[in-house]
Order: C-alpha cells, then structure tokens, then sequence
C-alpha cells in the first residue's frame, strides 16, 4: 500500500500521486439527490474538510465528492478514501478508519491528526442520513461540479 | 517530478563558481599549497600568501583593511564571537544588548544564550515593511548598552536596514554596532571606511564561495576588542585559533573578487529577474501578496504570500522548484516564519509564503517557468479547497 518513497519528497509515491492528481476532487451540483454532506476542521488550525456522500436508496455510497485545504496528506487521504467509500455501506463507510490508511501508508503519527480530520468529516455527513435526505435512485443520473 | 529542477534559493546557498572551485582546488594536492600556512617553510610561505591575497580580496569588497578580517567558518560563527565577543569583553562596562526580532538564528539564539547568561537583550520589533528604523535603535539605547546588532539585509524578506544611519547613532552613544552581512556582500555596495560599523559578518558559500568559511570585520580604528570563543594556537590575531584552510579561504577570496568585479551589472540583472518574476506571479495570481518593504529590497529576494491554500502543499506541489518557505535553516521544523509573524502575518499567511531567490545562473527562462508553475498549482489548490 504505501509504496516506494518518493526520492523528491518524505512521502510514499502513492501520497505524491494522490497529492498530485487526487480522484473525486470537487462537489456535487446543489439539489443533487442524495448527497449528505460532512465537514471538520477548520483553516486557522491548518486543515479543513468538507466531504459529500452521495447515497442510493438501499443505503449504499455511490460516490463520493471533497473539498479540502491542508497539507499533501490531508489532501491525498481524502483522495484515497474517495476511492475506497465507493460500493460500500453507509454503515461501512461511517466506521471506516482513515487512521488505519495512514499507518497502512507508513505515514508518522504526528500525521495522523489529518486522518482523523478526514475520518470526522466523513462521519459527520453519515450521520445525517435519516429520512429528510431524498435518496438517490438506483439508476439515477447526476451531474457534479469538479 | 522528472523534469530538472529550477533552483531559486541563492539566499540559502550558491553553488561554487567555477573559477573558485578552480583556484580551491590548486590549494589541496602535492602539487599545490597544501602546507599549513603558519609554518615558516617555503610551502608554508606559500600558502600564507595566499591566504593573505583572499583576505586582501575580502577586505576590498567591502573598504575594510586586510587586518580588520578575520576568517572564521561562516556567518553564524562570526556572529557569535561579535556578540559574545564583545559582550563578554566589556562587561564591566554594561551588560545590555540591542537586535532585532527578525535577525538570522546565528543573532537571535546567541542574544538568548547571552541573556541565560546574565545580560539584558532589547528585541526590537521591525516595522509593517519589516525594516527597523533608526529612531527605534535610539529610543531604546542605556548608559549599560554596549552593543547593538542588526542585520544589513533580512534573509527571508530581502528588506535593506540603513546601517549607515543606525552607526551614526550607536557611534554618538559610543556603543558598538555588528552587522550581519551575510546577505548583502556582494549585492549592495558597502564602505566600511565611510559606515560607523564596528563589527560585520560575512559568509563564503552566498555568495558562489565554498561553504564552511566566513569572516568576521573586526575595526581598528576606534579598537573593538573581543573575547575569543575558540582559544588554541592564537591564529587570527588570538580571535579565532585553528589552523587555516587554505582552500576554503582561498575560494572566498576569489568569490569576494568575483563578486567586486561583477557588482555593478550582476546587481541589475539580479534585480530585473526579480522584478519579471513578481510582475508574472502577480498577474498570474492577483490575490499574491508582497512581504517585506516594496522598494528598500535587495536584487535578489522575492518573498510572496499566497492567500488561501496552505503552505506546505504548495511547496510540495512546486516540487519541480527548490524554493524555500522561510528561512532554509528554519523551514525543516515546519512553523509559520517567525520574521512574517513579527511582520504581522497571520500563521496562516506567514505559512503560505514562499521565499524566491534568483542569483548568477538563474536564466529568464527559469523565472518564466516558475511563474507558470506556481501560479498553476496554486489555481489547482485553491479549487481544491472548500469556500470560506
């Protein structure tokens, strides 16, 4: 998982990559059905995280949209949990541990504050899940902003 | 990533012209003037003579007298033994000492390690522009000062103190005045028969010299006496023993020479690919924001603060630049500068700026390359980020 060590930066290649060229950048266009949405932190502390979870009616995430300020792993954290929230359960997706993804990736533990930064945006959007959120149908099209 | 690397970070270090590498390189081998320059033998002779040819060199640069310097092994060592130097020298006389909030660490944590010590250190806060003012020396000035010590030109922001004003007041007051110059040699012109400067340091590797090897003006003329920090064989006049490193003296010598020839058109040149580089990265990215004084700068420093994304992600994007945030003797604990802080910056702009340096080799392309660069990655990080 963490990969090589970029020999340019402290970071594994798979950081840099996503660092670089992140997935699922951007957000959902308003009125988007089923979109939860989650934030955490705040930019006077370093990181903000605004996460969107789009969820179909059977309460799975189809995709997944972030915003986000911070350093190279905050940004590539988000990148990577994008990826892997895609398909699961909602319930899966508010248990899922970004810390764990860290240490997967060999980052140090004073980066860990960005992965729980991540992880708290994402459950905070789960979490307002309840019957006001119109899900998405299980074939619906949207659209998104990148 | 693979693409080669654009360096603008003369004000961390320059590498070795050519020539000096050159001259160093006579001084290592049999062939050339390796003995030990305090031997009395022919060999030994030799290589006095050339250690007194760079220290004639050095002094030219400057308008100090050969024997007013005093090699060391860089800035932060002739920082120190100005400071503790004199300090320790005359404190029979008072124990206080005036600097800046914004001096290099050489400064700044030998006047802390003076005040563990005993004596009383004023830190004067710079000015929005980050320039320290002369009146503000003035104000603060005791019948117990002994020494005020602020630098010519500031590392990270470029800003131009005018030394020349503040030794008017320190000589009135009959206080010693140390400057640290490690910035300025070679990019601004310096008297030192004209400037009421007692003490002023100097560094080998900023200006394209070995690193390793600095000096340290010490005047004659009215006498500044210094304790030494490091006592042995008495070389330097008793100011600094060890035995001379010929080649390292050698190359500063021929880098301050370099230097005193090219001056004239190299300041300009530095200061038009500065200029090209802020106009490009101001057009590109008119939220950019200008630190330090807009016109009191030295040729070769550009520091700009990037509203809105955060530092270390921006560094990291420009991977393709070497660039520094802050000071490089600074930057790898990773804190907002602490010059952009006594400026005023908030720790959010403080760490989203970015310190350009352009020196001998840094070509047009390079600043127009930069620029690109730059202002592309922050455009991607700033849509990154959420609104607000």
């Amino acid at each position: 998982m963490n990969g090589s060590m970029d020999p340019d930066t402290e970071y594994s290649a798979t950081v840099w990559k996503h660092f670089h060229t992140p997935s699922n950048a951007g957000e959902f266009l308003a009125g988007t059905a089923g979109v939860l949405n989650g934030e955490a932190g705040a930019r006077q502390h370093g990181r903000a995280v605004a996460f969107q979870l789009q969820v179909t009616a059977d309460g799975q995430v189809a995709d997944c949209r972030y915003r986000v300020y911070g350093c190279p792993v905050t940004i590539a954290l988000c990148s990577l949990t994008s990826e892997a929230l895609k398909g699961q359960p909602l319930t899966a997706a508010a248990a899922y541990s970004v810390v764990s993804l860290a240490e997967q990736l060999g980052l140090p533990a004073e980066k860990h504050a960005a992965a729980i930064t991540v992880e708290d945006a994402i459950r905070s959007a789960a979490g307002r899940y309840n019957s006001h959120v119109q899900p998405l149908a299980a074939a619906t099209e949207f659209t998104y902003r990148a | 990533m693979n693409q080669k690397t654009i360096y603008l970070d003369y004000a961390a270090t320059t590498p070795v012209d050519p020539r000096v590498a050159e001259k160093m390189s006579g001084c290592l081998t049999c062939e050339g003037m390796f003995a030990n320059p305090a031997s009395a033998h022919g060999p030994g002779r030799a290589a006095r003579g050339a250690v007194e040819q760079a220290r004639n060199q050095v002094a030219a640069l400057v308008g100090a007298e050969p024997g007013e310097i005093i090699f060391t092994s860089g800035a932060t060592e002739s920082d120190n033994l100005a400071i503790k130097g004199v300090a320790h020298f005359y404190k029979h006389k008072g124990r206080h000492l005036v600097t800046s909030r914004i001096e290099h660490k050489a400064v700044l944590d030998t006047c802390k390690q003076l005040e563990r010590d005993g004596f009383e250190v004023t830190w004067l806060k710079p000015d929005a522009d980050g320039l320290i003012q002369p009146p503000m020396v003035e104000q603060v000035l005791r019948p117990d000062t002994v020494l005020v010590s602020i630098m010519h030109v500031n590392n990270e922001i470029g800003t131009i103190n005018d030394i020349a004003a503040i030794g008017r007041i320190t000589r009135k007051h009959g206080v010693f005045f140390h400057v640290d110059a490690a910035q300025s040699a070679g990019k601004l012109p310096i008297d030192l028969k004209t400037l009421f400067v007692d003490l002023m340091s100097f560094s080998g590797h900023k200006l394209y010299g070995p690193k390793g090897i600095g000096a340290l003006y010490v005047r004659r003329q009215p006498r500044v006496q210094l304790d030494p920090l490091i006592h042995g064989g008495g070389h330097e006049h008793g100011l600094r023993s060890g035995t001379l490193a010929t080649h390292q003296i050698v190359g500063m010598g021929e880098a301050f020479s370099l230097a005193r020839q090219e001056l004239t058109k190299e300041a300009p040149h530095l200061r038009a690919l500065r200029e090209k580089l802020w106009q490009a990265l101001h057009t590109a990215v008119p939220q950019a924001m200008l630190n330090g004084h807009p016109t009191e700068r030295v040729c070769g420093i550009l520091n700009v603060a990037f509203p809105g994304i955060e530092g270390e992600s921006l560094l990291f994007a420009c991977g393709a630049l070497a660039v520094s945030s802050g000071s490089a003797c600074t930057s790898a604990d990773r804190q907002p500068s602490f010059v952009l802080r006594a400026l005023g910056r908030d720790d959010q702009l403080a760490g989203s700026s970015i310190r350009f340096s352009v020196g001998r080799f840094t070509t047009s392309a390079e600043v127009e390359a930069a620029a690109r660069i730059v202002s592309e990655e922050y455009r991607r990080l700033l849509d990154l980020a959420p609104v607000g």
